[in-house]
């Protein structure tokens, strides 16, 4: 059943009649694109939102454990000795993978092994209507704490604007924006909140994971941008984004 | 992401983007901030004992909101409404953040006064879908209750804000708007 946004509004408000509110809420229950449209129309929501955005005013301060290994507890006899040689051996062992550990890989690199899973058929069936849109916007824009310049995103030449997703890495938010090409092939853009602080960087290409990507830093985010295969000529984008994300 | 993070790692890290939210929360269902305080607290060293529990690292968020609620529900609960026999609704005054326009932050302190005082389940329902962003589904899923569940909590909270919404933020749009 097709519900019009004024029937939704209405229902919001409580003013739908009571056959049409049990309608709704059936559909939602097997429509998530109704869902979007529904929570989108919602003038309750930012309000309240707004209100307890700041609330807390500082991030809580909590109180953890070191990351340690912790010891068993023995008490003593001969499982004790048992136990140091045990504790002996994790050690040793845990020398060697640690000695033979790989660099820890940075964002723009893992971004690339997590693009480089996308296929036309991971973005073909996403849902990118304006409602879907605007809620994922939303969410990304309000964990990132600065616009995405949607605008900017939609009319990138040559580039369908499919989904903007909240992912993190190390703690950090990090957000990936997918957009598909006039093949159908999968790109994206990815802005991760490094902090105040962070180093500034120039433009720097690299193909990373069978990728040609383009990242920089500026004023505490870091930007990529991820080609659909090591050949994409990113030039256009990156200008018109190198631009729009000057801080 | 997150192929080489172990899962110790992503939890700590959770634990630091998400502090506030899950405050947010405590506060929402205990409706007071040094219990959300203790809340936070206990739901932080719980979630890194289990860190080995974690399966994936997405939606680390909704696993603490839930380690939060059942630890509000099992261990704080009782205690604290038996202490406080109903919960405190007044709004404490540090929580609203002091702006320069006096007419919002009495706006904003009756929207949070209305919000306190909705009965606890509407209240959590109401922080998790309209603050917090979770969708229908997924607030569902974190209460275990059905999606229809979460609609008529959200209407009923709807019906009790609408008098004070109403009112006020026709004022505070005209007031931005100038």
């Amino acid at each position: 059943m097709k519900f019009s946004d004024e029937t939704l509004r209405a229902y919001l408000e409580g003013n739908a009649d009571a056959a049409e509110a049990v309608a709704i809420e059936a559909a939602i229950e097997t429509d998530p694109e109704l869902e979007q449209r529904l929570m989108a129309l919602d003038s309750f929501a930012p309000v309240v939102k707004a209100v307890f955005d700041d609330i807390p005013a500082e991030v809580p301060q909590v109180n953890l454990p070191e990351a340690a290994v912790s010891q068993p507890q023995t008490s003593g006899g001969p499982w004790r000795l048992l136990a140091v040689a045990a504790s002996v051996a994790v050690l040793a062992v845990s020398a060697t993978i640690w000695a033979t550990r790989p660099q820890p890989m940075g964002w723009a690199e893992q971004a690339a092994i997590y693009q480089s899973l996308y296929t036309p058929d991971t973005i073909a069936s996403l849902d990118n209507s304006s409602a879907a849109l605007d809620a994922q916007f939303a969410l990304a824009e309000a964990q990132l704490g600065r616009p995405l310049n949607r605008a900017t995103l939609e009319v990138l030449p040559g580039l369908e604007l499919k989904r903007a997703q909240v992912l993190s890495f190390k703690g950090k938010p990090l957000i990936q924006v997918v957009f598909a090409d006039d093949q159908g092939q999968p790109l994206a853009f990815c802005v991760i909140r490094q902090g105040e602080g962070a180093p500034t960087k120039d433009v720097k290409l690299a193909a990373l994971s069978g990728l040609a990507t383009a990242t920089w830093a500026q004023d505490g985010y870091g930007y990529m941008l991820i080609g659909s295969n090591e050949q994409t000529d990113l030039n256009q984008e990156l200008d018109i984004l190198t631009a729009t994300f000057a801080g | 992401m997150g192929v080489q993070i172990s899962s110790e790692q992503a939890v700590r890290g959770a634990i630091q983007t998400h502090s506030k939210r899950v405050w947010r929360f405590g506060l929402a269902l205990s409706g007071a901030s040094d219990v959300a305080d203790d809340l936070l607290q206990s739901t932080c060293l719980r979630a890194l004992e289990r860190h080995h529990q974690v399966t994936s690292h997405d939606r680390l968020d909704s696993w603490l909101m839930t380690i939060c609620r059942s630890i509000w529900l099992n261990e704080v609960r009782a205690r604290s409404v038996r202490k406080a026999q109903a919960l405190s609704v007044t709004p404490e005054a540090e929580l609203i953040s002091v702006g320069p326009d006096s007419e919002t932050n009495i706006f904003a302190a009756e929207v949070f006064t209305q919000v306190m005082q909705l009965p606890e389940a509407q209240r959590e329902t109401v922080m998790l879908v309209f603050v917090e962003g979770y969708s229908y589904r997924e607030a569902a899923a974190l209460l275990d209750v059905p999606i229809g569940t979460i609609m008529s909590r959200l209407s009923n909270a709807r019906q009790k804000l609408k008098n004070v919404m109403q009112h006020d933020a026709a004022d505070a749009v005209r007031r931005s708007g100038k």
